[in-house]
């Protein structure tokens, strides 16, 4: 059997490992755009950007990929799928036949057609060299602006603050992180940034880029006109789903089904370009860290039968300063929110609930019950309010017994 | 030398629980796996968490910063970013002590 994996990102790299890790001996081919090695992002956007880091870290050395006989294709573009060729064409015009082929082509920053987007000093974050270019901005710079407050917004906000930068941020919504968190989880995200000194102008939108040549002042709707020496636009993200060729079909991602197959037969997606039907979710792309390796291990054993639904209730942390934010689950609407700890003091796990069923978490500076709430999310559990919100109720009491799921 | 170190006392480490003991310049971690004590490196090849600050689910650690899982009664990475196993160490609990026993290297 060969088996071809577009996207060079975690999850294909996940995917690789699990494949081999699962004593896959065919051949194996990893096809990526970059010219590094698969490497961890979330870094990028913290440690990497302050210089606490030097080096990407890679998810395999570099010497893995011979020694497990993985052909690594990097700085290749995949061009086409031919599903029904099961054939990869690439860039240059070379075809690569497979029995499966997993798509992990991820996801890239969305660039809106805001005047002045092409200006020296405005940026993006979303590879290495991106983060190499801001950091590189940074240290001649006093001020810096940032459009869009969603967790690489406000990881970055905090990782430039660290580097004594001025920062200022313009976001549409009423707080950071609104969509996801909701008014109340995200003034918690508001408090903390305004104590560390971070200018935030909600309810008000990135209109043009201005200056000679050079990025120096974003003017907003509003007409407010911020100075700074950099931008980064932080605005989110969109599948890279250029390669799905027409027999295989695309909405907001690559649609796959539970056990993350396409239609086509032999492809399946995973990652960020995968809007896969979750058991528990339905239809989500989620742009997880720890979702990506898991997608990529499950990939593996379906690729080689096993046909099992990923139902992972899914599970991420954004570190912003010295705070640890954690979410796991998947909800965009609720109806009730329990607490247990202090939304006030900025530490707190918070419930999110659906008719009684508990379909979030997500923890401030609280350990554990983020992760421990991934089993009751799984099994759609309806847990007591009272019980969630005793911060001496251990959540791994309310776990349904292992055999029933 | 390798020699047995006492950390704590015996039943120091509850069922289903994981605790963490200094030994030398290394954390040691101990497991308590439906009776059986298990003793692995207490630090995360990823990024260096407190794998003793996860939770214990029957023989599998899970790390509590990025979601690296190791089994605890081999040190194998089972899922998640890290990239190498984790050492592991004899355990015993006699006279009343909870001993480890680190290697020559240590």
């Amino acid at each position: 059997m060969d088996v071809v994996v577009v996207g060079g990102g975690l999850a294909g790299a996940a995917a690789v490992g699990a494949l081999r890790a699962e004593g896959f001996d065919g051949c194996l081919i990893l096809i990526g755009d970059e010219t590094l090695p698969p490497y961890e992002r979330p870094p990028l956007s913290k440690g990497y950007l302050r210089g606490e880091e030097t080096e990407p870290h890679l998810v395999h050395p570099e010497p893995w990929y011979a020694e497990q006989d993985v052909d690594l294709r990097l700085g290749t573009r995949a061009s086409r799928l031919v599903a029904s060729e099961r054939v990869v064409e690439l860039e240059g015009g070379e075809r690569v036949a497979f029995d499966a082929a997993i798509l992990a082509t991820g996801s890239r920053p969305r660039r809106p057609p805001i005047p002045g987007l092409e200006l020296e000093g405005v940026f993006d974050l979303r590879v290495a060299g991106d983060a190499d270019r801001i950091k590189a901005a940074a240290a001649g710079s006093s001020r810096a602006v940032l459009i869009g407050m969603g967790f690489i917004g406000a990881e970055v906000a905090a990782s430039l603050r660290h580097l004594g930068l001025d920062v200022s941020v313009v976001e549409p919504f009423s707080v950071p992180l609104e969509r996801v968190l909701g008014p109340i989880l995200g003034g918690a995200i508001a408090s903390l940034h305004r104590d560390h000194g971070v200018e935030m102008i909600f309810g008000d939108l990135a209109e043009r880029f201005d200056g000679a040549g050079r990025f120096e002042a974003l003017v907003t709707r509003a007409g407010r006109r911020i100075e700074g020496d950099l931008a980064i636009l932080g605005v989110g993200v969109e599948p890279v789903t250029e390669i799905a060729g027409p027999e295989v079909e695309v909405g907001n991602g690559i649609v796959v089904d539970e056990t993350l197959r396409t239609a086509a037969p032999g492809v399946f997606a995973i990652g960020d370009v995968a809007l896969h039907d979750h058991p528990v979710f339905g239809p989500v792309r989620v742009e997880h860290f720890d979702k990506a390796i898991k997608q990529g291990e499950a990939v593996a054993r379906n690729v080689l039968g096993a046909d099992e639904p990923f139902a992972d209730a899914m599970w991420f942390w954004s570190d912003q300063y010295d705070s640890e934010i954690q979410m796991s689950g998947y909800a965009t609407a609720w109806d009730d929110m329990v607490v247990r700890g202090s939304i006030e003091e900025r530490s707190f796990a918070a419930f999110l609930l659906q008719d009684g069923v508990l379909r979030s978490t997500v923890t401030m500076d609280w350990k554990l019950d983020a992760r421990r709430s991934m089993p009751l999310i799984a099994a759609e559990a309806r847990p007591e309010r009272e019980l969630l919100a005793d911060p001496g109720l251990d959540l791994r009491t309310l776990h349904p017994p292992k055999d029933a799921t | 030398m390798s020699e047995w170190v006492k950390v704590a006392d015996a039943g120091d480490v509850a069922e289903g629980e994981i605790n963490s003991y200094t030994v030398g310049s290394r954390t040691i971690a101990v497991a308590n796996v439906d009776g059986d004590l298990q003793a692995l490196d207490d630090t995360c090849t990823h990024q260096g968490c407190s794998l003793s600050e996860g939770d214990l689910d029957g023989t599998i650690v899970e790390c509590p910063c990025h979601g690296g899982r190791y089994d605890v009664m081999t040190g194998e990475v089972v899922g998640g970013p890290p990239p190498e196993p984790v050492d592991v160490f004899d355990v015993l609990e006699e006279d009343g002590e909870l001993r480890v026993r680190t290697r020559d290297d240590d």
